[in-house]
């Protein structure tokens, strides 16, 4: 019974290889421990916000993969930061962020739905749409990042970064999205068997839909506030793209679809950032970072395994339904009749 | 060696010509054989033998255990007890597709096991590899390939080169059967409805060829269920019913009827004592709440039928000749042809791929369905679903409650989920696509009974089903054959004997085909 | 056989509907070919065309690495930093110690067949294995050189020079690397079992064969075809840099895809990989004659593969 509740809560993983490498930080440092864990709560939330939308897609089955968030991240920098300084609003700002996130996302779910193109294509051809956009603004880019939200974003009450606790905030609103409401629970439901939630009377293309549009807003939230934080720059995404794939697998989300662990997705991206700052202390370079992460996703994907190949390439031929293997029942009674 | 040497086999050209097969040592022997998977019992204890030289026709109604027979006879799995003999060889310990002792048992599937991305050459080589050169092989497998189709199917229009994919249904199933026959040494040839795609020109030189390889010495077990076929062509007839051969007749001096009799076309005590009497005749005044008008797509011809409200009707006759595809119609009736007003619920039949959400527990399976309906403005209302789950739960005595996982579950449960989930949502119209295959009887029993309630309260249930006896809890049954409806029955007239009757009568559906 | 000669004759329909995706590519890429060089009449000539196709090779021969992956119906989002991996090796290792250089390109097509045994073994998708993969392939790109530099062997830097008489030397290596890649895909006994394993895993198994051995030889020819990816991107840009290739993960998937290659699995599209390669590799080239900002050049190449699949939709829809 001990082992299934460890199982069912695959989140722990990665909230204790982060408090393993925080103590190693610790030993290693020697300085107060309550520092690091606040500058990491200061990082993590970016990481955050566009693992819990990818962790959507993921969530949404196989072959569901959203490659477009590093060039969202990238874009949704540049239109917050061009929208905030021409309005002087930060508000506008960031809505203009998600706004283009939504916008690339649109793309994808109109090729992924209407074109039946694969997502991983789909979404590529969005993303480089994106890129595109982002080389075009960042040419003689002159507006600089809303200084307000700046100092909102490094607002730190006791060491408590005020974006963490927001993120916290979206985190738990993610978690009620899915156990409360209709989308989340047919978003599991697609995850888990698409014929069967269709045969279930779920709207599965809608819910593919909203689940790729939520991800590119909340790639493109992800790119309004870092372009606030650090500056606004045409390869501000392109680590996300890995690392938001890969705190999704380390999160304990099923890659195959149909168990989202939002709270997985905290544990990994502090994991992730904590291992950075370890890699940083030690004096590796970053290659060792890259070999420390790729590493750990194969070790976990290969550990964890994955549940039974999907029998959806190969079913050209199984569309006839097949003829009744077992039928008879073990009973005595003749229900021949 | 060669694949398609067939005619020079030396023990084949040895054996004397005329002396008919009864004479002849067997090739397989199936002694006692069952097999379980979970908790059904596919194979009950089968005693069967084919010898060399003979035509072993093979009938049984659906799920009669065929498909499993032949997967254990031609090697593919292993029996649970019992004894699988082939060419004097004890085989039953070794059985897997990489047996050594079933290399001369083969099969052509009726589900082809072509690759539909290979050329007729290559798929070839893949299950012929071990008899063709390494050098040279697409050259020696299309020429074999060809030569073979051409003994086989004069007129067949396929080259080596062509894919599969790009194959008719026909040519595909031509292609199967040579593929099958494509070997050095055949010893046992099984033939899995290997006329169900094929038209009557076709079939007829297929039975020719087949005449000619047991004059040979090769051994055919011939698996239809156009009983005619059967007779015309085999020289012994087996009958096979819930899992064990009950007769083994000669089949000259047997007529169709005989057969259909022995299939267990006759009369059983019907479980009429929970069917509640539809008022006979009423259903042609009830309000229509479904309806398909002179439909023909991919897989239908003509088919006009209508369901009226309350009323539950059945779609009867042998698997794939249409059924699927009406309800698939009727689920999301997307042509102007079919009208279906109010809102629908569909249970799959084959639960494991389309029906159970292998994660969740059987609360969450359950009202997954029924959630947008209770749910207010996107909202879940969980008191509310629990209500539901609880009122079903209790209502179809599904073991192990609520919060029970899923995968825990009994096929039998599991389906009573996957109805109720279709039942506790609000829809008009229930679709049931075959659910009740390898259900329990006592399971069954009360999904009839729950089917009919909900009749009498107004919901109408249109049900397809390949076990007949299932159709006298409709009030309206339409047999299907190739695709059309060939009878439909209402009221008395539905029983079991009329209904096998009229799906394996040929007269009017075997030419359907091409 | 007059009726076995017909198809072969006349295109069937079926026929017709396969490359249709392939002549669409190629359609573009003559259009695309047309326009350079009635803007730029030296692009027809030898030296022009060696220009214009030099930039492609690369790409064209890791889209037949990732060809070789689709034909069993997985997908590797690991390529890009591989062959980044490769020419690192070929600027430091190989220059070096050649032995040794040679032992750890052999080495990295081994790792390639281990990645596709662990995870047909351990049935997780290939999408994200590879994806974690690819980390692992850059961290070991930064760790050998952290810097993008160093020198190419000479015999290698040769092969980038060669400048042939009377044909485009880039030619070369496309249609000998495509020849091989058919000679293995579609001709030979290897071939068909990736491709059987990618059409119909159950017929393949009924058989006897084992899918695993079919996965392993289709990672082990992705990793061999990486390399040799590795080798030519080194040999024109004469040193090392684990990101130089890092673009082509996404942008051989669409070469694929554009030369009529399949999600799915099951087919091998060797020459259709060609087009699909040397039509994205133009894109820019044309783009950059034609004045276009560089920054909509991405946009363009990904406007240009929804085209393409929507245009598949349709063909796909009227030949019906």
């Amino acid at each position: 019974m001990n082992i299934r509740a460890l199982v069912a809560r695959p989140w722990i993983w990665g909230f204790a290889a982060a408090a393993l490498v925080w103590l190693m930080i610790l030993a290693i440092s020697g300085q107060g421990g309550g520092q690091t864990v606040s500058l990491a709560l200061s990082l993590a939330p970016y990481l955050v916000i566009v693992g819990l939308g990818q962790m959507l897609v993921v969530t949404a089955g196989p072959g569901n993969i959203d490659v477009s968030v590093a060039p969202i991240i990238s874009l949704a920098g540049f239109v917050s930061v061009l929208a905030a300084f021409s309005t002087g609003s930060a508000t506008v700002g960031v809505l203009a962020g998600v706004g283009a996130g939504l916008v690339i996302a649109a793309i994808s779910t109109v090729a992924i739905l209407g074109l039946s193109v694969p997502p991983i294509i789909a979404t590529l051809a969005a993303g480089l749409i994106a890129s595109s956009g982002t080389l075009s603004l960042a040419n003689g880019f002159g507006a600089v990042p809303d200084p307000g939200l700046r100092s909102l974003l490094n607002l730190r009450p006791a060491g408590i970064p005020i974006l963490a606790v927001a993120i916290v905030v979206v985190t738990v609103l993610v978690i009620a999205l899915l156990r409360g409401t209709t989308y989340g629970r047919s978003l599991i439901a697609v995850g888990q068997n698409r014929r069967a939630a269709e045969r279930a009377g779920i709207p599965v293309a809608r819910i593919i839909a909203v689940t790729y549009l939520a991800s590119g807003a909340l790639a493109g939230l992800t790119g309004a506030l870092l372009a606030a934080y650090i500056a606004p720059s045409a390869d501000l995404g392109t680590r996300y793209l890995l690392d938001s794939v890969a705190v999704v697998v380390i999160g304990g989300t099923l890659i195959s679809g149909g168990r989202a662990v939002p709270v997985g997705v905290w544990g990994a991206a502090l994991f992730f950032i904590l291992l950075d700052g370890l890699v940083n202390l030690v004096g590796w370079s970053s290659a060792a970072q890259n070999l420390l992460k790729g590493g750990l996703v194969l070790l976990v994907l290969f550990l964890a395994g994955g549940g039974d190949r999907v029998a959806g390439t190969s079913s050209r031929f199984r569309r006839r339904p097949r003829p009744a293997a077992a039928t008879t029942t073990t009973t005595g009674e003749n229900t021949h009749g | 060696m060669h694949v398609d040497n067939f005619a020079a086999r030396p023990h084949a050209a040895s054996r004397e010509e005329g002396g008919r097969p009864s004479g002849q040592q067997p090739v397989v022997i199936a002694r006692g054989v069952t097999k379980t998977y979970g908790r059904t019992r596919a194979l009950t204890g089968v005693d069967l033998e084919v010898r060399a030289g003979e035509v072993l026709g093979l009938v049984g109604h659906n799920g009669a255990g065929k498909s499993t027979l032949m997967r254990v006879l031609a090697g593919l799995e292993a029996c649970d007890e019992g004894m699988v003999t082939v060419c004097g060889r004890d085989a039953s310990g070794e059985a897997g597709p990489r047996a050594g002792d079933f290399r001369g048992v083969r099969m052509a599937y009726q589900e082809t096991s072509l690759c539909p991305d290979l050329t007729i050459a290559e798929n070839i080589w893949v299950s012929s590899r071990h008899c063709l050169p390494r050098m040279g092989w697409r050259r020696a497998a299309g020429n074999g390939a060809r030569r073979r189709l051409d003994e086989m199917f004069p007129g067949h229009g396929v080259a080596p080169g062509d894919r599969v994919e790009d194959l008719s249904l026909a040519q595909r199933q031509m292609v199967e059967i040579a593929r099958a026959s494509l070997v050095d040494r055949l010893d046992l040839l099984i033939l899995d409805e290997p006329t169900e795609s094929l038209g009557p020109d076709a079939a007829r030189s297929l039975y020719d060829y087949v005449r000619t390889l047991t004059a040979g010495g090769v051994a055919v077990l011939l698996i239809s269920h156009r009983i005619r076929e059967i007779l015309s062509v085999a020289d012994r007839v087996a009958v096979l019913r819930d899992g064990a051969v009950i007769a083994e007749r000669p089949a000259s001096g047997l007529g169709e009827h005989d057969v259909l009799t022995l299939m267990g076309a006759e009369v059983a005590e019907r479980a009429g004592n929970e069917r509640v009497t539809a008022a006979e005749g009423a259903s042609e005044d009830r309000p229509v709440l479904a309806e398909m008008r002179g439909t023909t797509a991919a897989g239908l011809r003509d088919v006009s039928l209508r369901v009226g409200v309350g009323e539950v009707v059945g779609l009867a006759g042998l698997a794939g000749q249409g059924q699927q595809e009406v309800l698939e119609r009727l689920w999301r009736p997307v042509r102007r042809d079919t009208k279906v007003r109010g809102t629908r619920a569909y249970v799959p039949g084959d639960r494991q791929r389309s029906g159970v959400l292998p994660l969740w527990s059987v609360a969450e399976n359950l009202v997954v369905s029924a959630m947008r309906g209770i749910a207010r403005r996107g909202l879940r209302r969980p008191a509310e679903e629990r209500a539901v789950v609880r009122d079903w739960v209790e209502r179809l005595a599904i073991r192990g409650g609520p919060d029970a996982a899923m995968t825990d579950l009994s096929g039998g449960n599991q389906q009573k989920v996957i109805v109720a989930r279709a039942f506790a949502s609000a829809a008009d119209l229930v679709l049931l696509d075959d659910p009740f295959r390898g259900v329990d009887v006592h399971t069954k029993t009360d999904l009839y009974g729950l089917i009919r309630q909900e009749a009498a309260q107004g919901r109408s249930v249109v049900w397809y089903s390949s076990e007949n006896a299932e159709m006298a809890h409709c009030d309206r049954v339409y047999v299907f054959r190739a695709g059309r409806v060939v009878a439909e029955l209402t009221g008395a007239e539905i029983s079991e004997e009329r209904i096998i009757a009229v799906s394996f009568a040929e007269s009017d559906g075997a030419q359907n085909h091409e | 056989m007059s009726e076995t000669l017909g198809p072969a004759l006349l295109p069937s329909r079926a026929r017709m509907r396969r490359t249709a995706p392939a002549v669409v590519s190629a359609v573009a890429m003559i259009a695309m070919i047309a326009v350079c060089a009635s803007l730029q009449p030296d692009v027809l000539s030898v030296s022009g065309l060696s220009l214009v196709l030099s930039a492609t090779v690369p790409l064209v021969i890791a889209a037949q690495a990732q060809m070789t992956l689709m034909a069993v119906g997985d997908i590797d989002l690991g390529i890009g930093n591989f062959v980044g991996l490769v020419t690192v090796i070929t600027a430091t290792t190989l220059v070096t110690d050649p032995l040794l250089g040679g032992l750890i390109l052999l080495g990295l097509v081994a790792s390639y067949t281990v990645l596709g045994i662990l995870i047909h073994l351990r049935k997780v998708p290939s999408l994200i294995a590879t994806l974690g993969a690819s980390f692992v392939w850059l961290g070991l790109g930064m760790f050998v050189l952290p810097t993008p530099g160093g020198t190419t062997p000479e015999w290698l830097a040769a092969f980038g020079m060669w400048q042939p008489a009377g044909f485009p030397a880039p030619l070369l290596p496309i249609l000998l690397v495509a020849a091989l890649v058919y000679l293995l895909s579609a001709r030979s006994t290897l071939g068909v079992r990736m491709r059987a394993l990618g059409s119909n895993p159950v017929a393949l198994e009924r058989a006897g064969l084992r899918p695993l051995a079919s996965r392993a030889i289709a990672y082990t020819a992705a990793g061999g075809l990486g390399v040799l990816s590795g080798l030519v991107l080194a040999s024109q840009t004469g040193g090392g840099d684990v990101s130089s290739a890092s673009s082509y993960t996404l942008m051989t998937v669409a070469a694929v895809i554009l030369g009529g290659g399949s999600f799915y699995g099951g087919s091998a599209v060797p020459w259709g990989v060609v087009i699909g390669g040397v039509t994205l590799g133009l894109v820019s080239v044309v783009l950059s004659l034609l004045d276009v900002p560089t920054n909509m050049q991405s946009a363009v190449q990904g406007v240009i593969v929804l085209a393409v699949l929507a245009g598949r939709v349709l063909v796909g829809k009227v030949l019906r």
